[in-house]
């Protein structure tokens, strides 16, 4: 398939996409949008809201609407790594003979839905740092690679702390995107009970198939970037490193930690999908500033001061964008 | 989205390669549209930024002139400073031409084309590769997108917000030109020492130059002396000193004029030559002939020989008396006045005979009795005031022919007098006169018999004029031996040395003239009171005019600096007439007994002790140019115009009137 024709099945799977999952899911367009965009780049997704909302429906919806396998886990307290990443078994053969044997956990499909992830033990949180990095299981002593595409769609309640655990920032790093999950308009809820409270259930069908989802997925990174969007992009990322020549002043006075290169890369390439999605072929700036939130709030590392003062990584985010000039060498007039 | 992907539709790479370099160069011309434009906006931003900046820099010099003792050019640099800084701001925004990638890339931020130009521009630079595909997709996008932009439409001229600040410290430092400076006393001192100082060398070199031009000295290093004192007032007026530096050249250059001072005054026949000419009667620069020329005629003018001046005094009092009588007499025009007509006309009868005695004609006098007889009071007062006027007028031409007569009489008559009265010129002429009568043919003996006794009796006096008396003596000795050309021969040496020592006198007045000057310029420059007031002459008020009076030549600005009065204290002094008063009950004043002025008359006994006080202040040498009268009625008239103008507090004036007062008696 050549390219034009890539970009028209881009095209096309998205929307799909995105009809198919408006079926379901009410509103959220954002929310949507973030997902699918994390999804054409390959990265894993965090949703974060209160219950109800619809995040568990969102990534269960599209664990339908893709024509992939699909495993929901959800974390408890006592689950263990093994329950997730498979453990070895003693089997006994057709012919008698007891031999261990690998038990695939579910960590083994193409869409992970991570339901609470952060009511998971740190241990068992931490099974997921060699899969959703590498791809891959280190189990019972042995390498097993995670067949291709991978995605984990993770959800956190931001409430309701007690018994939780946090997850490590090595793992926060990790997802490519945090997306926060808002409560719906008034139409969007009227919208929900209509749907939620008749008797027929609405029914999606698959609208991409693994094959298709990994050629689109390159396509997205052939997508071309002018030199200066680059900059702008690392110029993003250094400025949230806090006591740097780089810094904002802000990043300096809230921040402990600034944002590790995955977070350019995120910046990057979710800038891709979405000019594509947006019918454009070169990322902008206003693509890249569309997905720093997302791609930036959960790999900034708030100071005491800023969790005293109630200072959330958005709001640095939202003054970094203003205070980084977009175009620094373009011709001032 | 779906019109950005027709593009694709039906689209291969191998296709539209041809088309991609059109889209190329559309992409391209657009660009080089807008650079144009481009810079021409950068430039006038740049213009605005100048003058932004030119107006700080004008507010930042104002304000250091107000603050700082900064030279005046400063305002005008300050002033004008915008101007430059504007233009550089053009210059500097409209010198360079913007890249195309640039322009791309503003364009991009200018009409949100989301980074279209600049990423085709970028990607259809790099050399051809798999990506092919992908750069004929955004060469297609970006040259749909920029097809229908007009750079003109697009980017109109407009004013930056820097304008609104540059007129806002414009207006800033235009309201700071109104503010009064800030000046400190001590700047304000040095900048009046300055001002002195350059008057005071200005005057100097103006005076020695005169000098100079008038009489050049006969000895080149008194000329260069001079030279170097009007040098040192160029100096001091063209450069900017101190007070002290100042004084410091002017008491070199004085000393430098006394050693030659002193050098002269080691001669002894300078000396001699120099308190003779201190002595002089003031006509030493005529001769008895000139000054009987002089009295001839004013003896025509007068007429007939008169008395004395003392005689016409007397008179001129008794006809003063008589026409207070016959004011006196008009008052009272009643017949019972008959006795005092009589009365005035016997007076008159007897003052026109004195008036005879003495050789005056009075004819107004005679008719004055007439218009008495005639009952004709008016024209008898007529006629006294022609007369009293008349009288008047020969007074002073006979005191004028008294004084003639006093300095003929002080002439030196020979020779020998000349010399000892210290009259060299008139000596000088006397001998030029001896030598042409030597050279003359028909000089008889007895002539020459007298001309030898002269020159003979002329050489003791001439001791004390050099080789004067030398020469004389040699004259006189070739005279009695008859050796008349030898004698005119010496006589004329007797001459030359008589010029030579006249010639050096000038030259040592000349010095001491510029030597004076010299002080009065560091009195000047000591006291800071300027040239003018340490001459003793009123400083020039506003409009250059003399005079501390009224009206605009008062010198409005002027402040008492404490100096001409600093000793006086007044502490402890009760002063009961500058008690505040009624208007109405303003009389006279009172002073208390310590300030009331003691009247004394003054008592002269001939050879005895005058009283005197001893006043501080510059002393002055030399003579007087000036008669006792004549100073006396110009400080009378100073002193009444004081009185007038109220410059004298009101309890000191009635002392003041009587001081003058007892003058005039």
């Amino acid at each position: 398939m050549s390219t034009e024709e890539q970009i028209q099945t881009f095209s096309q799977s998205y929307t799909a996409l995105r009809e198919e999952i408006g079926r379901v899911i009410v509103g959220q367009d954002a929310i949507v949008e973030g997902t699918l965009i994390s999804l054409f780049a390959g990265g894993h997704v965090l949703l974060e809201g209160v219950p109800g909302l619809g995040k568990t429906l969102l990534v269960r919806t599209l664990g339908q609407v893709l024509d992939l396998s699909f495993s929901r886990i959800q974390f408890t307290p006592d689950l263990m790594p093994a329950d997730i990443l498979g453990t070895n078994l003693v089997m006994e053969s057709p012919s008698g003979r007891r031999e261990f044997e690998f038990q695939r956990g579910p960590i083994f499909a193409h869409l992970i839905l991570a339901d609470e992830i952060n009511r998971a033990t740190p241990k068992t949180q931490s099974a997921l740092l060699e899969a959703m990095q590498e791809h891959q299981v280190t189990a019972a002593g042995e390498l097993r690679r995670l067949e291709e595409p991978f995605f984990v769609m993770a959800t956190q309640n931001p409430i309701d702390q007690e018994g939780t655990y946090p997850l490590p920032e090595a793992q926060l790093d990790r997802f490519f995107f945090k997306i926060l999950v808002g409560y719906p308009s008034a139409d969007e809820l009227t919208e929900v009970l209509n749907r939620t409270t008749a008797g027929v259930q609405a029914q999606v069908q698959k609208v991409l198939n693994r094959e298709l989802l990994l050629q689109l997925m390159n396509l997205v990174r052939e997508v071309p970037v002018a030199s200066h969007v680059k900059d702008y992009a690392v110029r993003l990322v250094l400025a949230t490193h806090p006591r740097t020549e780089t810094a904002a002043p802000i990043a300096s006075q809230y921040l402990r930690f600034g944002s590790s290169p995955r977070g350019a890369q995120t910046l990057l390439l979710g800038g891709k999908v979405r000019a594509l999605t947006h019918g454009r072929f070169n990322v902008s700036f206003d693509d890249l500033q569309a997905v720093a939130p997302a791609a930036l709030r959960h790999r900034l590392i708030l100071n005491f001061e800023a969790e005293a003062e109630g200072i959330t990584t958005d709001q640095i985010i939202g003054q970094i964008l203003t205070d980084v000039p977009r175009d620094a060498q373009a011709v001032s007039v | 989205m779906s019109k950005d992907l027709t593009l694709v539709k039906g689209r291969r790479v191998g296709q539209f390669n041809e088309r991609v370099m059109s889209e190329l160069q559309v992409v391209q011309s657009a660009l080089e549209t807008a650079a144009g434009r481009c810079r021409w906006n950068r430039a006038l931003r740049g213009l605005w930024y100048g003058l932004l900046a030119g107006a700080l820099l004008s507010l930042l010099a104002l304000g250091a002139y107000h603050l700082f003792p900064l030279p005046l050019w400063n305002v005008i640099a300050a002033a004008l400073v915008p101007f430059p800084c504007m233009l550089l701001g053009l210059l500097i925004g409209g010198l360079r031409k913007p890249k195309l990638q640039q322009v791309a890339r503003w364009l991009d931020g200018r009409q949100r084309l989301q980074e279209r130009l600049s990423t085709a521009l970028e990607v259809s630079s790099q050399p051809d590769n798999n990506s092919n595909t992908w750069r004929d997709l955004v060469l297609a996008d970006a040259a749909q997108h920029v097809r229908g932009i007009n750079p003109r439409q697009l980017l109109p001229f407009g004013l930056p917000k820097a304008t609104r600040w540059a007129l806002l410290v414009l207006a800033l430092a235009a309201g700071l030109g109104f503010v009064p400076e800030y000046r400190s006393k001590s700047f304000r001192q040095k900048k009046i020492d300055e001002t002195n100082i350059k008057e005071a060398g200005r005057q100097l070199a103006e005076l020695t130059r005169h000098n100079l031009e008038k009489r050049t000295p006969i000895v080149e290093q008194r000329k260069e002396s001079l030279e170097a004192v009007a040098a040192l007032g160029d100096q001091l007026a063209a450069k900017s000193m101190t007070r002290s530096e100042a004084l410091k050249d002017l008491a070199n250059q004085a000393e430098k004029l006394k050693e030659e001072i002193s050098e002269l005054a080691r001669d002894p026949a300078l000396r001699r030559l120099e308190q003779a000419a201190r002595s002089a009667t003031g006509a030493e620069g005529q001769t008895a002939s000139a000054l009987q020329k002089q009295m001839e005629a004013l003896q025509k003018q007068m007429g007939t020989p008169i008395g004395n001046p003392d005689a016409l005094e007397k008179l001129k009092s008794q006809l003063d008396k008589l026409q207070q009588a016959a004011k006196g007499l008009a008052d009272k025009n009643s017949p019972g006045n008959d006795a005092e007509r009589q009365k005035l006309s016997d007076s008159l009868s007897a003052l026109s005979r004195q008036a005879q005695d003495i050789g005056l004609q009075m004819p107004q006098l005679d008719d004055a009795i007439n218009a008495l007889a005639a009952n004709q009071t008016d024209l008898l007062l007529k006629d006294l005031q022609a007369a009293t006027t008349d009288l008047e007028k020969l007074r002073e031409m006979s005191k004028n022919m008294q004084q003639l007569q006093q300095q003929v009489e002080k002439l030196g008559k020979d020779l020998a007098e000349q010399l000892k009265n210290g009259q060299p010129e008139l000596a000088q002429q006397t001998l030029q006169k001896m030598i042409s009568q030597l050279k003359a043919a028909n000089l008889t003996p007895e002539q020459l018999q007298k001309m030898m006794d002269e020159v003979a009796k002329a050489v003791s006096p001439a001791a004390n004029y050099g080789k004067v008396a030398e020469h004389l003596k040699a004259a006189a000795g070739q005279m009695k031996s008859g050796d008349k050309p030898g004698a005119a021969q010496s006589l004329a040496k007797a001459s030359d040395e008589l010029q030579n020592l006249m010639q050096q006198l000038a030259d040592a007045q000349q010095i001491q003239a510029a030597l004076d000057a010299m002080n009065q310029a560091s009195s000047a420059i000591g006291t800071g009171q300027g040239w003018r007031m340490a001459r003793g002459m009123p400083r020039a008020g506003k409009g250059g005019k003399p005079g501390s009076g009224v009206g605009t030549w008062a010198d409005e600005d002027g402040q008492w600096d404490g100096t001409t009065t600093a000793g006086w204290d007044n502490s402890g002094v009760v002063r009961p007439d500058e008690d505040p008063r009624g208007v109405t009950d303003r009389g006279e004043g009172e002073v208390s007994d310590a300030l009331k002025p003691t009247k004394v008359k003054g008592q002269f006994s001939p050879g005895g002790p005058m009283p005197s006080i001893t006043l501080k202040g510059v002393s002055i040498k030399g003579q007087s140019t000036l008669g006792f009268e004549q100073a006396a009625t110009a400080a009378q008239s100073d002193a009444e115009s004081a009185l007038s103008q109220e410059k004298v507090p009101r309890a000191y004036q009635g002392s003041v009137r009587d001081y003058f007062d007892d003058l005039k008696k």
